[in-house]
């Protein structure tokens, strides 16, 4: 192990840090906040109060994995660090979910692509849900600072060819193309952001905030679920939380009890309403796991006529936002096209076939490039979103039908990929969609994609991004928390992660949940601290 | 009965038939947990021990594998019984993981494939498992893909990325999509690969 690393220097300082696989006997444990979840908004808010000298308690459901685990492995990582071994799908099964489950969370997975909230949803958020507090000029100091804190800057590194493909197709047919900005610090160009960052140049919390937190006298608790929080009176008295075993998927019977004078839940947008739908917290407008949304992603496969190798180099790098508000915030259904990496576990997995035909398609892996559409749900009435329920054992489920207006987007994308890798020479282009062939020419991919079926199943569809489900607004009829992340009903308790967006964001979310959770926790810092 | 009258009964929300697991087990289809296999059937040394994956959910494997991976598989015998008895197992290992919900999802779909006659009316597949070429798995595959139920194409996504991502993501296989790996500069130098 090296001691290089700083979470192996703070575990051998002395962090307070608790795996509960091995706790043997049922514990109760007392601080000022408790804060549920450790990715971009319990991180961010740990860090924040514990800094202001208050004493918090972090619970994470997923385990501690850091430098020492993160062997370049898809399988092992795709097993740990991802929610339910990335098995995880909406109801019907038809939209795969990437999501984090691990200590930082989504941010410990992700392919560190930086966005700050886009002006137009900033804007819609004011005028639609009462938010006016959340202008971009309101928001910009809390963008920097967490900018600052992530050391997020546009990728000054070449774009390896996977994505420079993107780039030249959207220069030859003029489509608008930037480079991201990345939330790295001396990043080795390596590709493996998806498989937890081998070599810690990735600013996620694992890297920032957690530290940061555990630094300032924070206790964490790893493989801890929390299930239910618990009144007495009006407010929350306790959180009750299941330990894991040493597998971090079966409970091992043990009971931990947190009591607090304040809860921040930042579960996720599936874990958080349903920690609030276990605890039947007031919810007198039913508005708890409504409004979910997911960027639904479709994609193109190209082949093309030399090695792209689309498993090495930063994932992420190029991105085009020509489609994304150009019909209006509030038009047909803008998309975001960005580039993902593909290694042979992942590409295995989301090009839909078997036998020779999958075969003789992933031997081509390393001539492999894909475009990928991640469509901006929530600001139109066609586009309500899906919903958050539980299942019998208390899990929480989310279901999104696509709807008609969802599905026109779907197949505008597609067109749109395809038209770009051909402008960027592909040999041919196929659409991960169980009806496509491999098209040699963009006349027969445009010809071809006017009649796919546009139906779940058939069309692949995946989120890497979840959020709403506790959205925010200043009527507590449609939200279920203040502008502040704070609960309308219940007094000592907020919510500071992706659950309180009130749409999806028409970008990688991650810069917008530490943004909103470090400007809620400086307010609630404050408030905790003259109350004594 | 027929396949929609059949599709018709399951419980409202869930991806594969509530009804199919109780039927199931009342006819004496094993589902538990295989434990150790012997070596003689599990073509492999008796060490592995399965945690979710059933004998009959084997059996089911076994027969599917040639046509997931046809050929991708070694054609010489050993080593091709090698190659599916690693992956069986690697698909065990990834089920754990899953958790309960997901488990729970996948035990219906193996059981109402191993239940005789939702394994005809709704697969198509007339003999058992250990009977069927691979031909006949291939045919299964493709009704399943190319059918217009939707929870038929769910269960022929779920069964071809559950075999899919074991198979093609594991270092054994990586020379059929020439995946090199992680580049070796880089896991020359990092501490967490020393010593292993």
């Amino acid at each position: 192990m090296s001691m290089n690393d700083p979470i192996a220097r703070g575990l051998a300082a002395g962090w307070k840090v608790t795996d509960a696989s091995t706790l043997t006997s049922n514990q109760t444990a007392e601080a000022d906040v408790v804060v549920i979840g450790t990715g971009a908004g319990g991180g961010t808010t740990a860090e924040i109060l514990a800094r202001q000298g208050l004493a918090v308690i972090l619970v994470e459901e997923g385990r501690l994995y850091y430098q020492k685990d993160f062997k370049m492995d898809e399988l092992t990582s795709y097993a740990n660090l991802y929610q339910e071994g990335m098995s995880r799908t909406t109801a019907d099964g038809a939209i795969a979910i990437l999501q984090g489950r691990c200590v930082g969370g989504s941010t410990t997975v992700n392919w560190t692509s930086s966005f700050r909230t886009p002006d137009e949803t900033l804007t819609y958020w004011s005028r639609q849900f009462g938010l006016d507090s959340l202008t971009p000029d309101a928001m910009a100091p809390w963008f920097q600072g967490r900018e600052e804190r992530h050391t997020m800057a546009p990728w000054q590194t070449d774009p390896n060819l996977n994505n420079d493909i993107l780039r030249q197709g959207c220069e030859k047919l003029g489509y608008t193309w930037q480079v991201i900005p990345r939330n790295v610090k001396g990043c080795w160009n390596s590709g493996y952001c998806g498989v937890g960052c081998p070599t810690n140049a990735k600013q996620g919390a694992l890297m920032t905030t957690i530290p940061g937190a555990l630094d300032n006298n924070a206790r964490m608790y790893h493989g801890l679920r929390a299930e239910k929080l618990v009144m007495n009176q009006d407010r929350i008295d306790h959180l009750q939380a299941s330990a894991m075993g040493p597998d971090g998927v079966t409970p091992s019977g043990v009971t931990v009890t947190l009591k607090a004078r304040h809860f921040v839940v930042a579960a996720s947008a599936i874990g958080s309403p349903g920690l609030l739908l276990r605890s039947q917290l007031p919810d007198p407008h039913q508005r708890v796991g409504k409004r979910s949304f997911i960027h639904p992603v479709n994609a193109t496969v190209a082949r093309m006529p030399a090695n792209v190798d689309p498993f090495y180099g930063a994932p992420q790098s190029i991105y085009s936002d020509q489609f994304n508000f150009s019909q209006g915030v509030d038009g047909p259904v803008g998309y975001k096209l960005e580039v993902p990496p593909l290694h042979p576990a992942m590409a295995a997995g989301v090009v839909p076939g078997h036998g020779p035909d999958q075969l003789a398609d992933l031997s081509q892996l390393a001539r492999m490039q894909s475009v990928i559409a991640l469509l901006r749900d929530g600001f139109h009435e066609q586009s309500p979103g899906g919903t958050v329920t539980l299942r019998d054992d208390g899990s929480p489920v989310l279901d999104y039908p696509v709807t008609d207006y969802l599905w026109q987007g779907i197949r505008q994308a597609y067109l749109h990929m395809a038209e770009i890798q051909f402008a960027a020479g592909a040999e041919a282009v196929r659409a991960m969609h169980l009806d496509s062939t491999w098209y040699k020419t963009w006349a027969e991919a445009k010809a071809a994609i006017a009649e796919l079926p546009m139906k779940p199943h058939r069309a692949r569809l995946f989120t890497a991004h979840q959020m709403g489900g506790c959205s925010m607004g200043s009527n507590p009829e449609d939200s279920v928390v203040n502008g502040f992340g704070e609960h309308h009903h219940v007094p000592n308790l907020s919510i500071h992660d992706a659950s309180i967006f009130p749409t999806s964001i028409g970008a990688n979310p991650q810069l917008s949940v530490y943004a909103l959770a470090a400007r809620n926790s400086t307010r609630l810092a404050q408030k905790l601290r003259s109350h004594g | 009965m027929n396949r929609r009258s059949f599709l018709k009964t399951g419980v409202g929300g869930a991806v594969f038939l509530g009804t199919v697991s109780l039927t199931a087990g009342l006819s004496g289809c094993a589902t538990a947990p295989a434990g150790r296999v012997s070596a003689v059937d599990s073509r492999m040394d008796a060490s592995y021990r399965f945690q979710f994956l059933s004998k009959d959910d084997i059996a089911l494997f076994e027969a599917l594998l040639p046509a997931m991976f046809a050929g991708a598989l070694p054609e010489e015998p050993n080593q091709r019984q090698f190659a599916v008895a690693a992956t069986i197992e690697r698909i065990d290992q990834g089920i754990v993981q899953f958790g309960a919900p997901n488990q729970k999802e996948l035990r219906k779909l193996f059981d109402l494939l191993n239940f005789a006659p939702t394994r005809v009316t709704l697969a198509r597949v007339w003999s058992d498992w250990p009977s069927v070429t691979t031909g006949e798995a291939d045919a299964f595959l493709n009704r399943w893909r190319n059918s217009r139920i939707g929870l038929l194409n769910n269960g022929y996504i779920a069964l071809s990325k559950i075999c899919n991502v074991a198979f093609y993501g594991h270092q054994n296989q990586w020379h059929l999509t020439s995946y090199p790996g992680p580049q070796e500069w880089i896991v020359n130098v990092l501490p967490q690969f020393k010593n292993t």
